[in-house]
């Protein structure tokens, strides 16, 4: 007898819980991809605006074979190779932080050697993702 | 939740017994307990099996908006780099302030654009009010009409999904409509590309500017996906 009134009372938990379960499996959907539009739509832009100023820098400083020239290609080439490595759209990558942190410093030091502010609406800082 | 009505309503005809009877009425007593307990327990499985469901799509959920986000909005981010490149190198050269400010407005523009194509992505999907919609309904004692209603707001979603999928698909990837014209058929658009300057528009003038200011046009050749 007590068994099948606790049987019962799993019983309605149950029913409850299955239609809880899938109301909540949307919802989490629904949650889940708000944020994370957000937050990969800030590294797409932040890499994005990386890629398209060092491939113009790329184009513009190609051809000028002075010295000072030649190191700043050099930066830029490697530069141009760590966002190139980048999975941006992959919100798995383990190494996201460590890497984004490695070419905003590259970046950093590219923007001091090319004479240029890296003012352009970037919010570099206080851009860590957490999720 | 039908069961549970059903079981309730087998055992309602006890309540029509005599009300002077004195075991009836203590009957009856222990009835509504027990059915009110038995809710209790549907609540609360109810809850649990949000909280249960959304631990496991909430991961889901934001790998598959971060990948959507990140690869749309990397096009802009790739034009206004393009477009700062082009700027700096102005500052550098001296070049007529005209051409500056003109730069400077295409970056506006391109900000804008992205601003305007983010809160789409995110608008995809609606606030999350269903639940406590299902919540008052269920307070309400209305658990029948509860899946209907639920029905309805996921057809709407998926509809809402498609139109922001081929407006993502026409914005970003097809260039050949200056206007976009398909954009009509979304929610909130019937205003919003008179105030929003297109991609396109955006892209056009770069080319010319390029041209202006005599650099090689493979400058934008990177931008050739967008």
């Amino acid at each position: 007898m007590f068994d099948a009134i606790v049987m019962v009372d799993e019983r309605f938990h149950g029913e409850g819980y299955q239609e809880g379960y899938e109301e909540g499996s949307s919802l989490g959907m629904i949650e889940g991809k708000q944020y994370g539009t957000f937050h990969g739509a800030k590294i797409g832009s932040e890499i994005g605006c990386y890629q398209g100023l060092a491939f113009a820098r790329r184009c513009l400083l190609h051809g000028s074979a002075t010295e000072k020239d030649s190191k700043k290609m050099k930066v830029l080439e490697s530069f141009i190779g760590m966002i190139q490595k980048f999975p941006y759209a992959d919100p798995t990558y383990d190494k996201l932080h460590e890497d984004l942190d490695r070419i905003r410093g590259k970046f950093k030091q590219l923007c001091s050697l090319l004479n240029v502010q890296p003012d352009f609406k970037i919010s570099a800082e206080g851009s860590r993702l957490s999720y | 939740m039908s069961w549970f009505r059903a079981a309730s309503l087998v055992q309602s005809p006890g309540e029509e017994r005599d009300v002077f009877d004195e075991e009836a009425d203590e009957s009856a007593l222990v009835q509504r307990e027990w059915r009110s307990h038995m809710q209790r327990r549907v609540q609360e499985g109810y809850r649990d099996g949000i909280d249960a469901g959304k631990a496991v799509t909430l991961q889901q959920g934001f790998n598959q908006g971060y990948k959507e986000g990140a690869e749309v909005i990397i096009n802009y981010g790739q034009l206004r780099g393009t477009l700062s490149a082009l700027l700096s190198w102005c500052h550098l050269h001296d070049n007529s302030s005209a051409l500056i400010s003109k730069i400077n407005n295409l970056l506006d523009a391109v900000g804008q654009c992205e601003e305007y194509v983010l809160r789409h992505l995110k608008s995809i999907t609606p606030q999350p009010h269903v639940v406590d919609l299902l919540d008052s309904i269920q307070d309400m004692d209305l658990c029948h009409i509860a899946p209907a209603e639920e029905k309805i707001d996921e057809a709407k979603d998926e509809r809402f999904y498609e139109n922001n999928a081929d407006f993502n698909k026409n914005c970003s990837k097809n260039l050949s409509g200056v206007d976009c014209s398909s954009l009509k058929c979304c929610r909130t658009q019937e205003h919003a590309h008179s105030e929003n300057p297109s991609l396109t528009w955006i892209l056009e003038q770069t080319a010319s500017l390029v041209k202006q200011l005599g650099v090689p046009v493979d400058i934008l050749q990177h931008l050739k996906q967008l």
